[in-house]
């Protein structure tokens, strides 16, 4: 079982990083990176700060149309080709394949977001001209922002077990800003006098993702780490809200009928 | 070939029209961004930090930008106008009408960017004190341990020659962890002498010392070099007074002096400098000593 939903992850990651989409974006972030450095020049002594900021935004932004782009194609493509009916006359559940598409895409995922992070730390040492401790403490961010990439991927792939490419992208996005706005709710929830809608505020606001738990690039940018206890509750959160994504998937995709 | 021709000849036609059209253009252009460039912000700085999402840092970079940008453009159009003169006494003559609530856009978007406030303190209480005591506190309630804002604050109030409210943000300010151990002499200091001129040589050079914006550094080179001069200004008098002590009568040129001024640089008509370079010029007949109007270091 292991070693047929690996093999359905090396083909996703194989099939993504041939994607000519995934390259144009990864080169439009590093080119974005790289304008960092001249942009910083007007900032009055704040190079390290913007090359961290716009970096690392980069890297968020650019990262979130990645998993959204490529991850509501995952299940669309390999219907489109037929190529799902081949796959799933071999002992392989509906389940186990959509958990190997998710798992393959993270893989395309880290390995972007590692050269990207490696095009900041090339950026820093330009401007800083010195081996500064930035050049490590943006690295705790990186993580957070793969882990909020994580969830944003396994959204994509819950709308597109069910929907259409440019409907389950539409919703994906709305959901990544949803999910950036999730303080809001909690404030609605709390400032309402009539009750039933606090429930209901209260309720999305623990239903939607929030991203607020990974947002730590501002920090960063002033040399502040996330604490080791942030990092790893809002890994555990990210794993959870995983967790109960992929089983909404599967719990769609195995009902779903491709007749 | 008939048609390759053709369609070169197009090429070279319509690519030379349109370039001929865009220069054309851009001479009766109207320079719109000088009109909307005093228009108020739209933003407050709460809902331009909810729509940011998780680009807020970014965003702050850019509004501080935009900052820096703001005043750098009034100080071109103000030396273009005044013959490459400016001087921070010139700040209130720019009309810089936007750039509290610029500041205030960025330091909401990123409540720790400590090099904002800083800069709000050098410049903005040429403007507006209350503003700028108004975004520092801000400052200080959202980074509660950085010394740096309290001094920068105590800064203002010593310059309002608020001395007693001075030395209550000093001595607050010395409270912070990791605050220097100048903070609480500076703290008496103010309560007990803060009109005085050496009270404010040690305020420059603590300035200096701690802070590494350049605005900030270059407004204390200036205020140390003002102080320099005014030390010399009253030396100057001092010898003047002695001399008429002395002679019953006030000098007819500083060649009379020049022994006791020794210490000093003299142009080539034989007057003392200031730090800006710019001679003192006799006044009242030679009794007494000023700066020269033009002198960069006066106000």
């Amino acid at each position: 079982m292991f070693g047929q939903t690996l093999a359905i992850v090396r083909n996703t990651f194989r099939e993504a990083v041939r994607d000519r989409v995934l390259y144009n974006l990864i080169l439009f972030a590093l080119l974005l990176i790289a304008s960092a450095i001249f942009i910083g020049e007007l900032s009055a002594g704040q190079e390290a700060k913007i090359v961290i900021d716009l970096g690392l935004s980069a890297m968020l932004l650019f990262g979130a149309f990645i998993a959204i782009f490529v991850g509501v194609g995952l299940v669309h493509k390999e219907i489109e080709r037929r190529t799902l009916y081949a796959i799933l006359s071999k002992p392989i559940g509906r389940g186990q394949f959509l958990f190997g598409k998710y798992l393959g895409l993270n893989l395309t995922l880290l390995v972007n977001l590692v050269v990207m992070g490696l095009g900041v730390v090339l950026a820093l040492l330009y401007t800083t001209r010195s081996l500064d401790p930035l050049v490590w403490r943006i690295w705790p961010a990186i993580l957070l922002i793969y882990f909020e990439l994580l969830i944003i991927t396994a959204i994509a792939l819950v709308f597109s077990s069910f929907s259409s490419p440019a409907l389950s992208a539409l919703l994906s996005f709305f959901i990544f800003v949803i999910g950036h706005f999730s303080s809001d709710l909690r404030a609605l929830s709390d400032s309402v006098t009539s009750t039933p809608a606090r429930w209901l505020f209260r309720v999305l606001y623990y239903l939607l993702p929030n991203f607020s738990n990974f947002s730590a690039i501002t920090a960063t940018a002033h040399g502040a780490n996330p604490d080791a206890r942030t990092v790893a509750g809002a890994m555990v959160y990210g794993g959870l809200y995983v967790a109960a994504l992929l089983s909404v998937a599967a719990l769609v995709f195995r009902r779903r009928n491709f007749k | 070939m008939k048609t390759d021709i053709a369609l070169t000849f197009v090429l070279i036609v319509c690519l030379g029209g349109a370039i001929g059209l865009s220069r054309g253009l851009d001479q009766h252009r109207i320079n719109s961004s000088d009109s909307f460039a005093e228009e108020p912000l739209y933003l407050n700085g709460r809902s331009a930090k909810r729509m940011t999402l998780a680009f807020n840092g970014l965003a702050a970079d850019w509004y501080w930008m935009r900052s820096l940008q703001y005043v750098g453009r009034k100080i071109v159009t103000y030396e273009d106008e005044h013959n490459g003169k400016f001087d921070l006494a010139d700040l209130p003559a720019l009309d810089l009408r936007l750039l509290p609530s610029l500041l205030d856009l960025t330091t909401t978007l990123d409540p720790q960017f400590i090099p904002a406030y800083e800069y709000a303190a050098v410049i903005l209480p040429e403007i507006n004190p209350n503003q700028a005591i108004a975004l520092l506190e801000k400052g200080i309630a959202a980074n509660q341990s950085s010394w740096r804002l309290y001094q920068h604050l105590g800064y203002i109030y010593w310059q309002r020659q608020d001395y007693r409210r001075a030395g209550e943000v000093y001595e607050a300010g010395a409270k912070m962890s990791g605050a220097p151990t100048w903070m609480p002499a500076m703290a008496a200091r103010m309560k007990s002498e803060g009109g005085s001129r050496a009270a404010a040589r040690e305020m420059y050079l603590h300035l200096r010392e701690s802070s590494s914006d350049l605005s900030v550094q270059q407004m204390v080179d200036h205020q140390l070099s003002r102080l320099d001069s005014l030390d010399k200004l009253d030396a100057i008098r001092q010898t003047l007074a002695l001399f008429k002590q002395r002679n019953g009568r006030c000098i007819t040129s500083w060649r009379e002096v020049a022994t006791e001024l020794r210490g000093f640089q003299f142009d080539a008509a034989g007057a003392p400098l200031d730090s800006s370079d710019a001679p003192y010029r006799l006044i009242n007949n030679g009794c007494g000593a000023d700066f020269d109007p033009d002198s960069k270091v006066a106000r």
